[in-house]
Protein backbone atom coordinates (compact mmCIF):
# COMPACT_ATOMS: atom_id res chain seq x y z
CA UNK A 1 0.00 0.00 0.00
CA UNK A 2 1.23 3.82 -0.81
CA UNK A 3 1.70 6.18 1.51
CA UNK A 4 -1.34 7.86 -0.33
CA UNK A 5 -3.33 4.84 0.14
CA UNK A 6 -2.06 5.12 3.94
CA UNK A 7 -3.45 8.86 4.50
CA UNK A 8 -6.82 7.93 2.54
CA UNK A 9 -7.34 5.23 5.66
CA UNK A 10 -5.99 7.11 8.34
CA UNK A 11 -8.62 10.04 6.56
CA UNK A 12 -11.14 7.80 6.91
CA UNK A 13 -11.01 7.90 11.09
CA UNK A 14 -11.63 11.69 11.17
CA UNK A 15 -14.35 11.92 8.82
CA UNK A 16 -17.58 13.54 9.97
CA UNK A 17 -19.68 10.96 9.95
CA UNK A 18 -23.03 10.52 11.56
CA UNK A 19 -23.52 7.81 14.23
CA UNK A 20 -25.70 5.78 12.59
CA UNK A 21 -29.32 5.73 13.48
CA UNK A 22 -31.38 3.00 14.98
CA UNK A 23 -32.73 1.30 12.19
CA UNK A 24 -33.90 -2.14 13.19
CA UNK A 25 -37.11 -0.33 14.62
CA UNK A 26 -38.36 0.84 11.72
CA UNK A 27 -36.95 -1.54 8.95
CA UNK A 28 -38.92 -4.62 10.65
CA UNK A 29 -42.00 -2.31 11.21
CA UNK A 30 -42.20 -2.05 7.60
CA UNK A 31 -41.46 -5.65 6.71
CA UNK A 32 -43.75 -6.65 9.44
CA UNK A 33 -46.27 -4.65 8.20
CA UNK A 34 -45.73 -5.87 4.34
CA UNK A 35 -46.03 -9.33 5.66
CA UNK A 36 -49.07 -8.98 7.69
CA UNK A 37 -50.93 -7.56 4.75
CA UNK A 38 -49.82 -9.66 2.38
CA UNK A 39 -51.26 -12.33 5.01
CA UNK A 40 -54.33 -10.61 5.36
CA UNK A 41 -54.77 -11.09 8.98
CA UNK A 42 -56.06 -7.73 9.97
CA UNK A 43 -58.93 -9.23 12.25
CA UNK A 44 -56.39 -10.78 14.12
CA UNK A 45 -54.03 -8.11 14.49
CA UNK A 46 -57.29 -5.26 15.37
CA UNK A 47 -57.36 -8.15 18.19
CA UNK A 48 -53.87 -8.06 19.43
CA UNK A 49 -54.21 -4.55 19.41
CA UNK A 50 -57.73 -4.41 21.74
CA UNK A 51 -56.42 -7.21 23.79
CA UNK A 52 -53.11 -5.49 24.70
CA UNK A 53 -55.29 -1.89 24.66
CA UNK A 54 -57.60 -3.83 27.65
CA UNK A 55 -53.97 -4.53 29.59
CA UNK A 56 -53.01 -1.27 29.34
CA UNK A 57 -56.42 0.23 30.77
CA UNK A 58 -57.56 -2.14 33.61
CA UNK A 59 -54.61 -3.52 35.93
CA UNK A 60 -56.39 -6.41 37.10
CA UNK A 61 -57.09 -8.19 33.73
CA UNK A 62 -53.08 -8.31 32.40
CA UNK A 63 -53.09 -12.03 32.73
CA UNK A 64 -50.91 -11.58 29.52
CA UNK A 65 -48.68 -9.13 30.78
CA UNK A 66 -45.27 -10.64 32.64
CA UNK A 67 -43.99 -7.67 34.55
CA UNK A 68 -44.02 -3.59 34.90
CA UNK A 69 -41.40 -0.91 35.23
CA UNK A 70 -42.41 2.39 36.44
CA UNK A 71 -41.22 5.93 36.27
CA UNK A 72 -42.75 8.74 36.47
CA UNK A 73 -44.90 9.58 33.54
CA UNK A 74 -43.82 6.70 31.53
CA UNK A 75 -44.98 2.67 32.11
CA UNK A 76 -42.84 -0.68 30.65
CA UNK A 77 -44.43 -3.67 30.40
CA UNK A 78 -43.16 -7.20 29.81
CA UNK A 79 -45.58 -9.12 27.88
CA UNK A 80 -45.80 -12.58 26.07
CA UNK A 81 -46.58 -10.84 22.48
CA UNK A 82 -46.11 -7.69 20.83
CA UNK A 83 -48.79 -6.11 18.94
CA UNK A 84 -48.56 -5.14 15.23
CA UNK A 85 -46.50 -2.31 14.87
CA UNK A 86 -46.01 0.88 12.58
CA UNK A 87 -42.57 2.30 11.44
CA UNK A 88 -44.66 5.92 10.81
CA UNK A 89 -43.88 7.85 13.33
CA UNK A 90 -45.31 11.98 12.77
CA UNK A 91 -43.08 13.65 15.73
CA UNK A 92 -45.32 17.08 15.63
CA UNK A 93 -44.77 20.27 14.66
CA UNK A 94 -41.83 21.63 13.90
CA UNK A 95 -40.62 24.47 16.07
CA UNK A 96 -38.03 26.60 17.39
CA UNK A 97 -35.91 25.45 20.51
CA UNK A 98 -36.82 28.58 22.47
CA UNK A 99 -40.65 28.25 21.61
CA UNK A 100 -40.67 25.39 24.14
CA UNK A 101 -42.84 25.72 26.83
CA UNK A 102 -40.12 24.83 29.25
CA UNK A 103 -36.59 24.59 29.09
CA UNK A 104 -35.42 21.60 27.26
CA UNK A 105 -32.63 19.70 28.27
CA UNK A 106 -29.82 19.16 25.42
CA UNK A 107 -26.97 16.44 25.46
CA UNK A 108 -23.88 18.06 26.31
CA UNK A 109 -25.76 21.21 25.75
CA UNK A 110 -25.76 20.80 21.98
CA UNK A 111 -28.56 21.81 20.22
CA UNK A 112 -30.56 19.72 17.99
CA UNK A 113 -31.29 19.72 14.48
CA UNK A 114 -34.92 20.00 14.98
CA UNK A 115 -37.73 20.40 17.66
CA UNK A 116 -40.89 19.25 17.35
CA UNK A 117 -44.01 19.61 19.56
CA UNK A 118 -46.58 17.02 19.83
CA UNK A 119 -47.31 13.96 22.10
CA UNK A 120 -47.78 16.20 25.28
CA UNK A 121 -43.79 17.14 25.33
CA UNK A 122 -41.20 17.87 22.43
CA UNK A 123 -38.74 15.77 20.28
CA UNK A 124 -35.43 16.51 19.52
CA UNK A 125 -33.98 15.07 16.39
CA UNK A 126 -29.99 14.52 16.80
CA UNK A 127 -28.23 12.64 13.95
CA UNK A 128 -28.97 9.29 14.93
CA UNK A 129 -30.47 10.04 18.02
CA UNK A 130 -34.04 10.97 19.19
CA UNK A 131 -35.10 12.78 22.07
CA UNK A 132 -38.31 13.11 23.52
CA UNK A 133 -39.32 15.46 26.61
CA UNK A 134 -42.15 16.29 28.60
CA UNK A 135 -42.96 17.36 31.94
CA UNK A 136 -43.85 14.95 33.96
CA UNK A 137 -44.66 16.25 37.71
CA UNK A 138 -47.82 14.76 38.61
CA UNK A 139 -49.80 14.36 35.19
CA UNK A 140 -50.80 11.08 33.44
CA UNK A 141 -48.10 8.44 31.98
CA UNK A 142 -47.64 10.30 28.37
CA UNK A 143 -45.38 7.12 27.83
CA UNK A 144 -47.05 3.44 27.53
CA UNK A 145 -44.16 0.74 25.98
CA UNK A 146 -45.09 -3.07 25.79
CA UNK A 147 -41.77 -5.12 25.20
CA UNK A 148 -41.00 -8.97 24.72
CA UNK A 149 -40.78 -10.96 28.49
CA UNK A 150 -37.53 -11.88 26.95
CA UNK A 151 -36.49 -8.44 26.41
CA UNK A 152 -33.29 -7.21 28.06
CA UNK A 153 -35.57 -4.47 30.44
CA UNK A 154 -34.11 -3.21 33.59
CA UNK A 155 -33.68 -0.20 36.31
CA UNK A 156 -31.18 2.14 35.61
CA UNK A 157 -30.29 5.18 37.59
CA UNK A 158 -29.16 8.31 36.06
CA UNK A 159 -27.98 11.02 37.95
CA UNK A 160 -29.51 9.48 40.90
CA UNK A 161 -32.92 9.58 39.51
CA UNK A 162 -34.97 6.23 38.45
CA UNK A 163 -34.75 5.00 34.68
CA UNK A 164 -35.69 1.92 32.58
CA UNK A 165 -33.47 0.61 30.26
CA UNK A 166 -35.17 -0.82 26.89
CA UNK A 167 -32.25 -3.24 25.27
CA UNK A 168 -34.73 -4.20 22.22
CA UNK A 169 -37.50 -3.63 20.15
CA UNK A 170 -40.76 -3.13 21.36
CA UNK A 171 -43.92 -0.99 21.19
CA UNK A 172 -44.24 2.51 21.86
CA UNK A 173 -47.80 3.76 22.32
CA UNK A 174 -48.31 7.84 22.64
CA UNK A 175 -51.34 9.33 23.17
CA UNK A 176 -53.85 8.27 20.72
CA UNK A 177 -51.93 6.92 18.22
CA UNK A 178 -51.41 3.24 17.26
CA UNK A 179 -48.31 1.42 18.67
CA UNK A 180 -45.38 1.98 16.28
CA UNK A 181 -42.13 0.61 16.54
CA UNK A 182 -39.13 1.12 18.61
CA UNK A 183 -35.57 0.74 19.36
CA UNK A 184 -32.87 0.33 22.02
CA UNK A 185 -34.69 3.39 24.72
CA UNK A 186 -33.24 4.79 28.04
CA UNK A 187 -35.88 6.64 30.07
CA UNK A 188 -35.23 8.68 33.08
CA UNK A 189 -36.47 11.85 35.51
CA UNK A 190 -34.43 14.13 34.98
CA UNK A 191 -36.29 17.13 38.01
CA UNK A 192 -39.37 18.00 36.69
CA UNK A 193 -39.21 16.55 33.30
CA UNK A 194 -38.96 12.44 31.81
CA UNK A 195 -37.00 12.11 28.94
CA UNK A 196 -36.55 9.45 26.44
CA UNK A 197 -33.35 8.68 24.32
CA UNK A 198 -33.19 6.27 21.57
CA UNK A 199 -30.54 5.68 19.76
CA UNK A 200 -28.16 2.13 18.05
CA UNK A 201 -26.47 2.18 20.90
CA UNK A 202 -25.92 -0.23 24.49
CA UNK A 203 -26.59 0.87 27.81
CA UNK A 204 -23.43 2.27 28.79
CA UNK A 205 -23.50 4.80 25.80
CA UNK A 206 -27.00 5.80 26.41
CA UNK A 207 -25.89 6.39 30.15
CA UNK A 208 -23.18 8.22 29.31
CA UNK A 209 -25.49 10.44 26.90
CA UNK A 210 -28.06 10.77 29.46
CA UNK A 211 -25.14 11.86 32.25
CA UNK A 212 -24.53 14.38 30.12
CA UNK A 213 -28.28 15.98 29.43
CA UNK A 214 -28.89 19.15 31.86
CA UNK B 1 -16.34 -13.65 3.20
CA UNK B 2 -19.40 -15.02 4.74
CA UNK B 3 -19.18 -16.59 8.60
CA UNK B 4 -20.72 -19.68 9.15
CA UNK B 5 -23.04 -18.41 11.54
CA UNK B 6 -23.74 -15.73 9.36
CA UNK B 7 -24.67 -18.04 6.11
CA UNK B 8 -27.08 -19.63 9.10
CA UNK B 9 -28.53 -16.44 9.74
CA UNK B 10 -29.21 -15.49 5.91
CA UNK B 11 -30.71 -19.03 5.36
CA UNK B 12 -33.21 -18.51 8.71
CA UNK B 13 -33.92 -14.79 7.33
CA UNK B 14 -34.51 -16.54 3.86
CA UNK B 15 -37.19 -18.45 5.34
CA UNK B 16 -38.69 -15.89 7.09
CA UNK B 17 -37.76 -16.15 10.29
CA UNK B 18 -38.07 -12.42 11.71
CA UNK B 19 -35.23 -13.25 14.97
CA UNK B 20 -32.59 -13.90 12.08
CA UNK B 21 -33.94 -10.67 9.79
CA UNK B 22 -33.55 -8.36 13.09
CA UNK B 23 -29.93 -9.52 13.77
CA UNK B 24 -29.01 -9.23 10.11
CA UNK B 25 -30.22 -5.73 10.06
CA UNK B 26 -28.29 -5.12 13.96
CA UNK B 27 -25.25 -6.67 12.37
CA UNK B 28 -25.26 -4.40 9.27
CA UNK B 29 -27.08 -1.44 10.03
CA UNK B 30 -24.13 0.78 11.00
CA UNK B 31 -22.28 -0.59 7.35
CA UNK B 32 -25.18 0.54 5.98
CA UNK B 33 -25.64 3.75 7.15
CA UNK B 34 -22.17 4.67 7.23
CA UNK B 35 -21.93 3.58 2.89
CA UNK B 36 -24.86 5.46 2.39
CA UNK B 37 -23.48 8.67 4.19
CA UNK B 38 -20.71 8.59 2.20
CA UNK B 39 -22.13 8.12 -1.06
CA UNK B 40 -25.48 10.76 -0.27
CA UNK B 41 -23.19 12.70 1.80
CA UNK B 42 -26.64 13.72 3.72
CA UNK B 43 -27.52 12.06 7.12
CA UNK B 44 -31.35 12.41 6.05
CA UNK B 45 -30.75 10.53 2.76
CA UNK B 46 -28.47 8.20 4.29
CA UNK B 47 -31.31 6.79 6.77
CA UNK B 48 -33.78 6.55 4.07
CA UNK B 49 -31.13 4.75 1.62
CA UNK B 50 -29.98 2.50 4.23
CA UNK B 51 -33.53 1.49 5.83
CA UNK B 52 -34.80 1.28 2.03
CA UNK B 53 -31.94 -1.35 1.18
CA UNK B 54 -32.95 -3.65 4.05
CA UNK B 55 -36.56 -3.48 3.21
CA UNK B 56 -35.79 -4.68 -0.47
CA UNK B 57 -33.09 -6.81 0.80
CA UNK B 58 -35.92 -8.48 2.76
CA UNK B 59 -38.50 -8.75 -0.44
CA UNK B 60 -35.08 -10.14 -2.21
CA UNK B 61 -34.04 -12.64 0.02
CA UNK B 62 -35.83 -15.34 -1.60
CA UNK B 63 -33.31 -14.70 -4.37
CA UNK B 64 -30.53 -14.61 -2.55
CA UNK B 65 -28.09 -17.18 -3.97
CA UNK B 66 -27.34 -19.58 -0.61
CA UNK B 67 -23.86 -19.40 0.12
CA UNK B 68 -22.89 -16.11 -1.31
CA UNK B 69 -21.44 -13.51 1.38
CA UNK B 70 -24.43 -11.50 2.25
CA UNK B 71 -22.42 -8.33 3.21
CA UNK B 72 -20.98 -6.92 -0.49
CA UNK B 73 -25.19 -8.18 -1.63
CA UNK B 74 -26.47 -6.06 0.98
CA UNK B 75 -24.45 -2.85 0.16
CA UNK B 76 -25.61 -3.82 -3.52
CA UNK B 77 -28.32 -2.80 -3.04
CA UNK B 78 -27.75 0.38 -0.38
CA UNK B 79 -25.34 1.81 -2.46
CA UNK B 80 -27.77 2.12 -5.12
CA UNK B 81 -30.53 3.53 -3.41
CA UNK B 82 -27.97 6.25 -2.15
CA UNK B 83 -26.97 7.30 -5.65
CA UNK B 84 -30.32 7.33 -6.55
CA UNK B 85 -30.65 10.05 -4.06
CA UNK B 86 -27.94 11.45 -4.56
CA UNK B 87 -29.18 11.87 -8.20
CA UNK B 88 -32.47 13.11 -7.38
CA UNK B 89 -31.19 15.63 -5.09
CA UNK B 90 -28.66 16.80 -8.16
CA UNK B 91 -25.76 17.69 -5.50
CA UNK B 92 -23.90 16.27 -2.40
CA UNK B 93 -22.78 17.62 0.46
CA UNK B 94 -18.87 17.51 0.89
CA UNK B 95 -17.33 15.78 3.27
CA UNK B 96 -16.01 17.74 6.42
CA UNK B 97 -13.37 16.67 9.51
CA UNK B 98 -14.67 16.01 12.67
CA UNK B 99 -15.22 19.35 14.20
CA UNK B 100 -13.29 18.15 17.25
CA UNK B 101 -10.34 16.68 16.96
CA UNK B 102 -9.17 13.35 17.96
CA UNK B 103 -6.79 13.84 21.70
CA UNK B 104 -3.55 14.06 21.44
CA UNK B 105 -1.58 11.19 22.45
CA UNK B 106 0.86 11.84 25.44
CA UNK B 107 3.99 13.24 24.08
CA UNK B 108 2.86 14.07 20.05
CA UNK B 109 3.65 17.47 19.34
CA UNK B 110 0.50 19.59 19.18
CA UNK B 111 2.34 21.75 16.07
CA UNK B 112 2.87 18.25 14.28
CA UNK B 113 -0.97 17.49 15.05
CA UNK B 114 -1.98 20.42 13.35
CA UNK B 115 0.31 20.07 10.43
CA UNK B 116 -1.39 16.44 10.02
CA UNK B 117 -5.03 17.91 10.40
CA UNK B 118 -3.75 20.30 7.64
CA UNK B 119 -3.04 17.75 5.37
CA UNK B 120 -6.03 15.59 6.18
CA UNK B 121 -8.30 18.49 5.23
CA UNK B 122 -5.89 18.90 1.98
CA UNK B 123 -6.29 15.60 1.07
CA UNK B 124 -10.23 15.45 1.68
CA UNK B 125 -10.44 18.68 -0.46
CA UNK B 126 -8.83 16.66 -3.27
CA UNK B 127 -11.29 13.93 -2.93
CA UNK B 128 -14.13 15.68 -2.58
CA UNK B 129 -12.74 17.87 -6.12
CA UNK B 130 -12.57 14.39 -7.95
CA UNK B 131 -15.81 13.13 -10.63
CA UNK B 132 -18.51 10.92 -8.69
CA UNK B 133 -17.05 8.02 -10.16
CA UNK B 134 -13.86 8.45 -8.95
CA UNK B 135 -14.99 9.71 -5.21
CA UNK B 136 -16.88 6.40 -4.56
CA UNK B 137 -14.52 4.21 -5.55
CA UNK B 138 -12.23 5.55 -3.35
CA UNK B 139 -14.66 6.09 -0.71
CA UNK B 140 -15.32 2.18 -0.84
CA UNK B 141 -11.69 1.47 -0.45
CA UNK B 142 -10.11 3.51 1.43
CA UNK B 143 -12.39 5.02 3.43
CA UNK B 144 -15.59 2.20 4.20
CA UNK B 145 -12.27 -0.37 3.70
CA UNK B 146 -14.04 -2.59 1.49
CA UNK B 147 -12.31 -5.28 -0.88
CA UNK B 148 -12.26 -4.89 -4.62
CA UNK B 149 -14.85 -7.46 -4.96
CA UNK B 150 -16.97 -5.70 -2.39
CA UNK B 151 -16.56 -2.64 -4.03
CA UNK B 152 -17.56 -4.04 -7.55
CA UNK B 153 -20.18 -5.18 -6.16
CA UNK B 154 -21.92 -2.42 -4.44
CA UNK B 155 -21.00 0.34 -6.93
CA UNK B 156 -22.51 -2.20 -9.69
CA UNK B 157 -18.94 -2.29 -12.10
CA UNK B 158 -16.75 -4.93 -12.54
CA UNK B 159 -14.02 -5.93 -10.78
CA UNK B 160 -11.20 -4.49 -13.54
CA UNK B 161 -13.05 -1.38 -13.98
CA UNK B 162 -12.28 -0.93 -10.17
CA UNK B 163 -9.15 -1.59 -10.10
CA UNK B 164 -8.20 1.26 -13.24
CA UNK B 165 -11.13 3.41 -11.53
CA UNK B 166 -9.02 3.19 -8.49
CA UNK B 167 -5.21 3.83 -9.89
CA UNK B 168 -6.99 6.65 -12.32
CA UNK B 169 -8.55 8.55 -8.90
CA UNK B 170 -5.29 7.90 -6.71
CA UNK B 171 -3.21 9.39 -9.67
CA UNK B 172 -5.39 12.41 -9.45
CA UNK B 173 -5.52 13.20 -6.21
CA UNK B 174 -1.19 12.66 -6.54
CA UNK B 175 -0.73 15.57 -9.00
CA UNK B 176 -3.15 17.74 -7.22
CA UNK B 177 -1.51 17.50 -3.99
CA UNK B 178 1.79 18.13 -5.32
Amino acid sequence: MTDLELELRDLAAHLDVPPAPPLFGTVLARVTRRRRRRRVVALAAACGVAALAVGFAVPGSRASLLRFFHVRGAAVTLVDRLPPLTGDRSLGQPIALEQAEFRLLLPSGRRPDTVYAGDGGYWLRYPGLLLFEFESGGGPEILKKAALGTSDVEYVQVRGEPGIWIGGRHALYLPGGPPVAAGRTLIWQHGSVTLRLEAAVGLERALAVAHGVH
Amino acid sequence: MQTPGEEALVERARRGDPDAFEALVLAYQSLAFRTAFLIAGDATDAEEAAQDGFVKAHRALRRFRSGEPFRPWLLTIVANEARNRRRTRGRRAALALRATPVPHAPGEDPEEAALATERRQQLLTAVEGLGDDDRDVLACRYFLELSEAETAAALGIAHGTVKSRTHRALARLQEELQ
